[in-house]
């Protein structure tokens, strides 16, 4: 492909990139958010795919998409198994309560969140200057979305007040720092890869495990519940 | 030294852990909980680490750094030094856990789970320090937060699945932000010319770190500070630390207080060689120094109000994570040396204290300060054992920690008046630390046996770990002995200049 | 073969043979094997002493020990002189010890722990002269400082509620407050060492010229306030009177007598020797800070009830006195007037050695007193006179040693520091002669309230009639603990008779201190010649002349009264019934007077409660009056400061209230500020 259609697909990719990120922050259903985080896994496959694509670097294909069925397959189909073990059984008596499936009331509200996501994305946009000094192509010109994403995820990962929640915000850390690693040098060695993606997949079985624990101790996967634990 | 035997020499730390852990993995028969021959056979692994440590401490400071598989493993001066660190405190953690799982009453499972996961968490530590290429280092430290966060929930309480919740998230989330420094740094490698193959290589990188692109590394390296940083128990993200300790077994809380966060920070350690390299020492002298004196201004003021035993022995190691951060960030050899000092002795020591807690919080119930008194007239080995210990940690002599403090404060007044008035601040801070701790020691161990009970055996099998920490921190202070060409190549790696 | 070498190798040895014995026997013979050893540490320490003092040098360094600079020893006449006056203290109350040990049950000081430490303590105290780098110099300090703390608390279990609280206090503060000091130290030596491009004194010495005079200051300023702290000198004396009391009646000699010394060798070494001297304000700190000890410790003392806080304050006194003299010292050395400063270091050296026989014997004899009779308080106590007479005896004569008249030993040692401050008003300037008399008439008003303050102790505490009943019961002491004592009090009486001996050796110390002019004390047995200065005194004839004057009037009065029958008749009680013991004159009312001439100084607090009977409130059911006298400077100073770092510790438990949100949002803020601290900087 020539390089106009390729910068325009690569910002594409990266643009449905970042706005995943920002919807995730607006959504207050937990399975719509993790619906939103498949699509975003999608477009983090695309932008390694296109980056393989335009280098001829076969090795940079395979990884997006050994990353494609990560991000967007396995680790979202994990959080749904958490979510429909931690919703009712269906034919209880009692009406129950759904709220295990929401965030209850935000500990930023929403509008404060997007304004949020805004300075951050400039405060990215300002960091990853020099990065992009360094080598100036299409790529390097759309790091400044990874970094982003990274600080919207950890202030997604801050301000959930549901266990589910917080670990879709350390996913969005985690792909911003994957996306952030293909734009800048299409990606890292591959054993590291497999390192990274391996303690990925484990760190979100363990925190699944975790929270079916914090059910079954605390009644709920509410963070606020969680406070026993301090010094006052 | 034949290929072979140095090939050896590397896998073993890393082999011997694992196997061990497949072993209790594939222990079907349950065994009984605790007690008997096989739960000895697990200090066979710690061991290993130990020899291996002791037997390339004889050869590395003389031939140089020892690699194998390709150059995967290597073993400098500085991974020598903190495999003696690992293989010591391990020795002492795995000789007090047949008697604390003997305590809990575990079941054959959580016994089994335990001990695979103790293991591998050692075989994880021992890749981290062996690792030359930066992405296997921070794979094997993100594996160590992951096989911990079991050992950290390890009973189902409710105190320990928030402590264990909180410690993988806050733990993950740093890291995660150590790999994003890790990734520009490679970034700036690529950029700089070197092979795909050794842009993460950390020989190669220290070699030609002076080509990279500084503002680059400003910012990876920033982001590595604060990613291990998490990891050593630095602010900001420190707050997993009293949680998780509190709540974790007494021997793995010495295992993740003496080694886990020495392990990250010599991890951080090896990335400031390459910044030093390419950005000159001042932006991670201000950049540790600010991180160290935060922290120590956080440690002293939770442990003035602090109500619970072990939660203040988990702000002391805040403290001095904090000094050994200082020390790296006046980077001079002296303070290098006293660095090294400090992570040995820091771990020998708050092994020793968190053994003797946990010993405590069995014997009273309670790990409240104010519900323990005279615990020397009552317990009087394991009173003298948590006494002496305190006594290292506070920084008294014939201890380790004494010397390396001495060492760090000349050093930092030697470095120029911003580094004096650091070091200052420091032990102002350092002060208060030891008044808060000193108070609540003393509170705990003085006075006439509550109720008047009669006197409470500690036994050979629980005493003989502490003893033989506190007399190798003596010991440390002392002398440094046989170590002390191992201390000099591996203080040239970090202080260079 | 060098006797300093020797003598230091088993000084050594003898320590490690006797904290094993401490550790490993059983309880009847630790305390005996423990204490003889330690007696030969300190007979030991004293040879190797006097040795240096008659001139010999030694030097030795170890770079093996104390990762990563190595250990260094020198010792020379000045180190010699305070390594002599440690040793015969260590030996005299290590002989002290092995009885009041024995008295004591398995716990407190005859335990294991208390009886392994103390030999430790002994090699610590003799050997910190001997150091010769910082780091040693800073190790040998906190191990004396970590034995003495932990000395301190072995009482932790005896006694009643109150009584152990009061020990774990004394432990708390003193522990802190050493540790200041050592904080102090370690920046100013630190801070000295990275001026001079080297750790050992010698480099310290060599590279002192060349620093800035700001960095010499606070170099200065910093180690002085170290060792200020440890010799007790007012503001940072809180510990003394809380530690001293409380610690077994060896471990308070041993402290009083031998360890505060130490402050005092610090700024000698420090100030003269390794900086060699230094301008005019910081021995005007210094005399100051003594002036000021001098005087509050007096006033402190003269208030209290407790006989060893009472002799805690007057130790205050003393250093305070001795660095009075030090300061006035570096103020002649300042102006540039060297025979006077070498007499003023010379009669502050003197002073210390003194200090050290009359303290320890003063300490000895009231542990003598606790353990016969269980009571601190001078109010409580009495007629001590028939039941333990030699105890009272060695407590006369350390008592004539501390009010500083003749034929006592503290007496030449005032009369030297008067001369060196009289002789020292002939050096032009505004300074000196502004100081100079404000300094003698501290010293006067210190010399004369000593003089009440020892005649209520000894009055009060030993004569009369025993005011309850422990006191009624009270038992002399064992030999050994007399043997112990008896030693101290042939010490006090050769410094009272023949103090010339000391002469040569005292004029070498100061020499080694790097005031090097001649020998500002000449003499020998008979009398004492000061150079330069039309002044020489006799000790001996004085004493003889007074005990000559004394057997004339006794003999005179005897002969020429009539002889009257002695009979028994009742004596007057003013109608009122008879008095019992606890009417007669008890220390309270002793001190009233002086305590209400002081009254702003001391600020007594007074609380009176009355409660009436629930029927009435005209008809009294009880009255209860209570009266103290705080130390000043810990209330208006030091409780502020406390409970402000305690508030700040309360408010502080915020920070981690348990929030993952918090905790997490902490991680936030700390990436944002970096990321932003990196883009506006780039």
């Amino acid at each position: 492909m020539n390089d106009a259609v390729y910068t325009q697909l690569l910002d594409l990719a990266c643009g449905a990139f970042l706005l995943a990120a920002v919807v995730v922050l607006w959504l207050r259903q937990l399975a719509s958010i993790v619906r939103v985080f498949a699509l975003q896994g999608v477009a983090l496959a695309a932008v390694a795919a296109l980056l393989g694509t335009y280098d001829r670097r076969w090795e940079v294909l395979a990884v997006a998409t050994g990353i494609g069925v990560l991000r967007a397959g396995l680790l979202p189909l994990l959080m749904r198994r958490a979510l429909t073990a931690l919703a009712p059984a269906p034919g209880h008596p009692y009406e129950e309560d759904v709220s295990e499936a929401r965030e209850t009331e935000p500990l930023v509200n929403v509008a404060a969140s997007l304004l949020s996501a805004a300075l951050l994305t400039l405060l990215a946009y300002a960091v990853a200057r020099p990065l992009v000094e360094l080598n100036p192509t299409p790529a390097t010109r759309a790091l400044p979305v990874g970094l982003a994403v990274v600080l919207i995820g950890f202030f997604t990962l801050v301000t959930r007040r549901r266990a589910l929640a917080q670990v879709v915000g350390f996913l969005l850390l985690d792909n911003g720092i994957t996306a952030t690693a293909f734009l800048a040098a299409s990606g890292v060695p591959l054993i590291v890869e497999l390192g990274v993606s391996f303690d990925v997949l484990l760190a979100v079985l363990v925190l699944r495990i975790l929270t079916t624990r914090m059910r079954a101790a605390f009644g709920g996967t509410g963070l606020d519940d969680m406070r026993e634990l301090s010094d006052r | 030294m034949t290929h072979a035997l140095t090939t050896a020499l590397l896998t073993a730390p890393v082999a011997g852990p694992l196997l061990a852990s497949a072993a209790y993995a594939a222990r079907r028969r349950p065994a009984r909980a605790a007690g008997g021959p096989a739960a000895w056979l697990g200090l066979l692994s710690p061991l290993t680490i130990l020899l291996c440590g002791a037997a390339l401490a004889v050869t590395v400071p003389a031939h140089g750094a020892a690699t194998a598989y390709g150059r995967m493993l290597r073993a400098d001066a500085l991974s020598v030094w903190m495999l003696l660190a690992i293989g010591a405190v391990a020795t002492l953690a795995c000789a007090a856990s047949p008697g604390y799982l003997a305590r809990e009453d575990a079941d054959p499972p959580t016994v089994r789970r335990y001990h695979v996961l103790v293991h591998a968490f050692l075989a994880a530590m021992s890749a981290a320090v062996l690792a030359a290429n930066l992405g296997v280092l921070w794979t094997a430290i993100e594996a160590t937060t992951i096989l911990t966060a079991f050992l950290v929930g390890h009973r189902r309480t409710r105190a320990c699945v928030e402590a264990a919740w909180k410690y993988v998230v806050i733990c993950s989330a740093g890291i995660a932000l150590a790999f994003l420094g890790t990734v520009l740094l490679y970034y700036a490698a690529r950029q700089a010319g070197i092979s795909e193959a050794s842009a993460l290589d950390w020989p190669a990188l220290a070699a030609r770190a002076d080509r990279l692109d500084p503002a680059v590394v400003r910012l990876g390296t920033g982001l590595v500070v604060l990613g291990f940083g998490a990891k050593a128990g630095l602010a900001p993200l420190h707050a997993w630390l009293p949680d998780a300790y509190g709540q974790a077994p007494a021997p793995v809380a010495a295992l993740m207080s003496g080694v886990l966060s020495s392990v990250a920070f010599t991890g951080l350690l090896r990335y400031k060689v390459i910044a030093d390299a390419a950005l000159g020492s001042g932006y991670t002298r201000v950049l540790l120094a600010g991180l160290a004196l935060l922290t120590l201004a956080l440690a002293a003021a939770l442990l003035l109000g602090q109500r619970d035993h072990q939660r203040m022995l988990a702000y002391s190691s805040m403290e001095h994570m904090a000094l050994i951060a200082l020390g790296a960030a006046v980077g001079t050899p002296l303070a290098a040396v006293a660095v090294l000092l400090h992570i040995l002795g820091h771990g020998l020591a708050k092994t020793v204290a968190f053994c003797a807690s946990g010993h405590i919080v069995r014997l009273r119930g309670t790990s409240r300060i104010g519900r323990v008194r005279g615990l020397l007239a009552e317990a009087p080995a394991l009173g003298t054992a948590f006494a002496l210990a305190v006594i290292a940690l506070l920084g008294l002599p014939p201890f380790a920690l004494f010397a390396a403090e001495l060492g760090l404060a000349r050093a930092g007044f030697a470095a120029g008046p911003y580094c004096a008035a650091a070091l200052a601040a420091a032990l102002a801070l350092v002060l208060t630390s030891f008044a808060a701790l000193g108070i609540r020691t003393a509170r705990m161990l003085l006075g006439p046996p509550p109720g008047g009970r009669p006197p409470v055996r500690l036994g050979a099998v629980a005493g003989l770990p502490l003893a033989a920490g506190l007399l190798g921190c003596a010991a440390l202070g002392t002398a440094t002995g046989p170590l002390t060409r191992l201390l000099t190549a591996a203080a040239a790696i970090i202080g260079g200049h | 073969m060098n006797v300093i070498a020797t003598a230091t190798v088993t000084v050594a040895g003898l320590a490690a043979a006797a904290a094993l014995a401490g550790a490993a026997l059983p309880p009847r013979a630790r305390a005996v094997t423990a204490g003889v050893c330690t007696a030969a540490l300190g007979a030991a320490a004293l040879a190797a002493g006097t040795a240096a003092l008659g001139g010999r040098r030694w030097s030795a360094s170890l770079p093996g020990l104390l990762p990563p600079a190595g250990i260094h020893l020198a010792v020379d006449a000045l180190s010699g002189l305070f390594m002599a006056v440690g040793g015969a203290v260590v030996l005299a109350v290590a002989v002290y010890g092995i009885g009041y040990a024995a008295g004591h049950g398995p716990h407190g000081i005859a335990s294991r722990g208390a009886q392994a430490v103390l030999p430790v303590f002994a090699l610590a105290l003799v050997l910190v002269p001997a150091a010769a780098s910082v780091s040693t110099f800073l190790l040998l300090w906190e191990t004396m400082a970590l034995t003495s703390l932990l000395l301190v608390l072995a009482g932790h279990r005896a006694g009643s509620p109150a009584r152990q609280a009061a020990v774990r206090a004394a432990g708390i503060w003193y522990a802190a407050m050493t540790h200041l000091g050592f904080v102090l130290l370690l920046a100013g030596l630190a801070l000295f060492a990275a001026g001079a491009g080297g750790e050992t004194f010698a480099a310290l010495r060599a590279g002192a010229a060349g620093m800035p005079p700001l960095a010499r200051g606070a170099v200065f300023t910093l180690v002085a306030a170290a060792c200020a702290s440890k010799a007790g000198a007012v503001p940072l004396h809180p510990w003394l009177p809380r530690a001293h009391p409380e610690a077994p009646g060896n471990v308070s000699a041993l402290m009083s007598a031998a360890m505060v010394n130490l402050g005092v060798y610090g700024i000698v070494r420090t100030g003269f020797d390794l900086l060699g001297g230094g301008p005019r304000w910081w021995w005007l700190l210094v005399l100051g800070a003594g002036a000021l000890s001098a005087v509050y410790g007096v006033l402190q003392a003269a208030v209290a009830s407790d006989l060893k806080r009472l002799l805690s304050y007057s130790t205050s006194e003393n250093l305070g006195l001795a660095l009075v003299g030090v300061g006035a010292a570096g103020l002649f050395h300042a102006t540039g007037n060297r025979a006077a400063a070498s007499l003023a270091l010379a009669a502050a050296l003197l002073h210390i050695v003194n200090h050290a026989a009359f303290k320890a014997l003063l300490f000895c004899a009231a542990g003598s007193v606790l353990r016969a009779t269980g009571v601190r308080d001078l109010d409580r106590m009495g007629g001590l006179r028939a039941r333990m007479p030699a105890t009272t005896a060695f407590f006369a004569v350390a008592a004539l040693g501390a009010v500083a008249l003749p034929p006592g030993n503290g007496f030449f040692g005032e009369w030297l520091l008067l001369q060196s401050m009289i002789h020292g008003l002939a050096v032009p300037g505004v300074f000196t002669a502004i100081v100079l008399p404000l300094a003698v008439a501290v010293i006067a008003l210190s010399a004369g309230l000593a003089a009440a303050v020892f005649v209520k102790a000894l009055g009060v505490g030993f004569f009369a009639r025993p005011r309850s009943a422990p006191a009624a019961e009270a038992a002399e002491s064992p030999p050994t603990m007399l043997a112990g004592m008896g030693l101290l009090a042939a010490a006090c009486a050769a410094l009272a008779l023949v103090p010339g001996l000391l002469g040569d050796g005292l004029s070498r110390a100061v020499a080694a201190a790097g005031l090097a002019d001649g020998r500002p004390l000449t003499g020998g047995a008979l009398g004492v010649r000061l150079d330069r200065l039309a002044a020489s005194l006799s000790p001996l004839w004085v004493a003889c002349a007074l005990t000559a004057a004394l057997a004339a009037v006794s003999a005179l009065t005897r002969l020429t009264a009539r002889r009257r029958r002695r009979g028994n008749a009742r004596l007057w009680d003013c109608g009122g019934g008879a008095p019992t013991a606890r009417m007669s004159y008890t220390a309270t009312s002793f001190a009233e007077p002086l305590q209400r001439v002081f009254d702003d100084v001391l600020a007594p607090e007074q609380d009176v409660n009355v409660t009436p009977i629930s029927e009435s409130a005209y008809l009294v059911e009880r009255v209860r009056y209570q009266r103290r006298v705080p130390d000043r400077i810990e209330h208006r100073l030091y409780r502020p400061f406390l409970d402000t770092v305690t508030g700040l510790g309360r408010a502080s438990r915020r920070l981690a209230s348990g929030s993952v949100h918090l905790y997490l949002g902490y991680g936030f803020f700390g990436l944002v500020a970096l990321l932003l601290a990196l883009a506006v900087g780039a």
